[in-house]
């Protein structure tokens, strides 16, 4: 009886392992390019023109094809579903069969580069979902790139200059709009740029993990993530403090130009790089650099903004009262240092990375428009000033904006250094006649309600504000 | 005599069972040996294919010459067709260099007239004729693993 047993069990997981291994092999035999090369043979012999390229067509054998780019290192067997992608007879067929769109591949031969050099996706994959490398359950890291951001690709190897009529509008859109946009004020590139967003060196190449996709809701590529990050910030990551304002148009732009920035290098030998620069790229004019490092969160600079995610007010900077007590040493000053404890980075060379010229030209172009005439002097020094006094004006008059410890909140943060280290002259000004078209009102005027001694009181007791201690309620 | 019958019955009903049982464990040994010895043979290699394309027939017009330095072979074009003739020297695998009366080796001297024939030289062999024909999209193929006899050249329609 135990004999028996053991043969049923023999027979039955025998019966089991034959199932199995004809599945294996009925699946390895038929995979899903050999179908596609089927259909491609038949379509041939169909289309054939004559006799003589039919008789070819019969022959064809249906092999797994690959091309192996030496130059690139990448083995690439997309051909062996889009086995026409060089064929003319094939320029109407449908994809996989279809011969390659435009004229790309007269200057750029498969045979040469390929197919994941431009397209991106997994080159050694010999089945559609895990080459394209798009959907569910799909762990490669470079998917195949949308045709909308395929452009992306072309500025690896080529100038904007020479793209931009020739195929790669989309890429130089992205990249002025790159610099009009003031990206830089809180990306890095190369080296120069703020810190509060994550420097862009390289991003296009990055892997799709480094990119949550919880709240996307296209497809889940880093491309879309950039996308979708541009056009609703706080919706992709909950904390971000990105200031941008794009039209969907202008964030297809913007990615494709940030997608571009890869780590990977194209062998010398293939690139057409020659460091050529667009006209308008190498003005480093104050204009052209304040609309790189400074319009993202200044704007125009004419209006004081509170901002939701900075939770602090963005001030004017081009305000004519705070340009008329404002001299150039103070502005000079907050560009190179910053401003600690707020957005606001330090644009020195050490820190950002801007050279003194630009930072000279940013600000003549942020004063060129300070008006003649000076405010009366103030006199700070001539009085004497009771600290205690200034407290109960400032818990009175001054906290309600800028905050118990002058920390800030609809108005600007008074503890940090460069409003602490500021001339108290200028403070004075400031609290006597007021900021035009900000909250900031003139306290020096009949309606302010401030004398003076009041005002000399306030400024002496903000300039003790950062020896006070910070509490969060 | 019945009892007897039975147990005939039975006898072979388990036999039958053991040879399936058997059968059932050399049938699938059998296709995994056939499955291993399949892997011997790859699909494709990780390797410079030897099979190319060189373009359409365009980019050789008749009565001309092209060298294919990364693909170490000569393209010549001539009235009667395309032939291709291999750029390494049959002696020490040099590239050989294109002269008036035909290729000259600059390693040891090894010389072949215009048919790729040896006139002078250490090299033992002649340079080989690599087959070429023309695809179906119409490019042109040239692969390096078939040798065809010298003077075979592909005549292209007009």
């Amino acid at each position: 009886m135990r004999k028996r047993f053991y043969l049923w069990v023999l027979f039955l997981s025998g019966l089991v392992l034959i199932a199995y291994i004809s599945l294996t092999t009925y699946k390895e035999k038929t995979p899903e390019w050999k179908k596609h090369q089927a259909e491609y043979k038949e379509l041939l012999i169909r289309n054939a023109k004559d006799e003589d390229i039919r008789k070819r067509a019969r022959e064809m054998d249906i092999r797994l094809q690959q091309l192996y780019l030496g130059e690139l290192n990448r083995i690439d067997r997309c051909i062996s579903c889009h086995t026409g992608v060089e064929n003319p007879l094939m320029a109407d067929e449908k994809v996989p069969f279809k011969k390659h769109s435009g004229d790309y591949l007269k200057n750029h031969s498969v045979e040469r580069f390929g197919c994941t050099v431009c397209h991106l996706g997994q080159g050694r994959a010999v089945n559609k979902k895990e080459a394209h490398g798009i959907g569910r359950e799909t762990y490669w890291d470079y998917p195949i790139t949308k045709l909308e951001f395929i452009q992306t690709s072309c500025a690896l190897c080529h100038d904007l200059t020479f793209l931009k009529d020739k195929g790669g509008e989309k890429v130089v859109a992205g990249e002025r709009l790159f610099r009009q946009k003031g990206c830089k004020g809180c990306h890095k590139l190369e080296g120069v740029g703020g810190v509060l967003g994550k420097s862009l060196d390289g991003i296009g190449s990055q892997p799709i993990a480094y990119f949550p996709m919880r709240y996307i809701k296209g497809e889940q590529t880093v491309a879309q993530w950039i996308r979708e990050h541009e056009e609703e910030p706080r919706r992709v990551v909950s904390d971000s403090q990105m200031r941008v304002d794009v039209t969907p148009e202008e964030a297809d732009f913007l990615t494709t130009y940030i997608m571009s920035l890869r780590a990977e290098e194209i062998p010398k030998k293939l690139r057409r790089l020659t460091g050529a620069r667009l006209p308008d790229e190498i003005k480093d004019e104050g204009e052209a650099l304040y609309k790189m490092y400074c319009i993202a969160c200044h704007g125009s600079g004419k209006e004081s903004v509170f901002d939701d995610a900075f939770k602090r007010t963005i001030p004017a900077i081009t305000n004519p009262s705070f340009l008329r007590v404002a001299d150039d040493k103070f502005i000079r000053e907050n560009i190179e240092e910053g401003r600690a404890g707020t957005q606001m980075t330090a644009w020195k060379s050490a820190a950002a990375g801007l050279t003194e010229k630009q930072i000279e030209k940013i600000m003549r172009y942020t004063t060129k428009d300070r008006p003649k005439e000076r405010p009366t002097q103030f006199g700070y020094s001539g009085y004497k000033v009771n600290v205690n006094k200034g407290e109960e004006i400032y818990a009175s008059r001054c906290a309600s904006c800028h905050g118990e410890y002058g920390e800030g909140g609809i108005g600007l943060n008074l503890r940090n250094p460069v409003v602490q280290n500021a001339d108290p002259e200028m403070l004075a000004k400031t609290i006597r006649d007021g900021r035009e078209s900000t909250l900031m009102v003139s306290f020096g005027s009949k309606d302010g309600g401030l004398n003076a001694q009041g005002i000399a009181d306030v400024v002496a007791y903000i300039r003790t504000l950062s020896k006070k201690e910070y509490k969060l309620h | 005599m019945s009892s007897e019958t039975i147990d005939k019955t039975e006898i072979s009903r388990r036999s039958f069972l053991s040879l399936a049982a058997l059968w059932s464990a050399v049938l699938p040994a059998i296709a995994l040996l056939g499955g291993i010895f399949r892997m011997v043979k790859p699909d494709v290699h990780y390797e410079e294919s030897i099979r190319f394309r060189i373009g359409t027939a365009e980019n050789f017009p008749v009565g001309t010459m092209k060298k294919l330095d990364d693909k170490k072979v000569f393209i010549f074009s001539t009235d009667n067709g395309l032939h291709a003739i291999s750029s390494i020297c049959t002696h020490l695998g040099c590239i050989v260099n294109i002269t008036e009366w035909g290729f000259q080796c600059p390693c040891h001297g090894s010389r072949y007239n215009q048919n790729g024939k040896v006139i002078a030289g250490p090299a033992p062999r002649s340079l080989s004729w690599h087959e070429i024909s023309q695809d179906i999209d119409g490019s042109l193929v040239v692969d390096a693993s078939r040798e065809v006899p010298a003077g075979t050249v592909l005549k292209l329609k007009a």
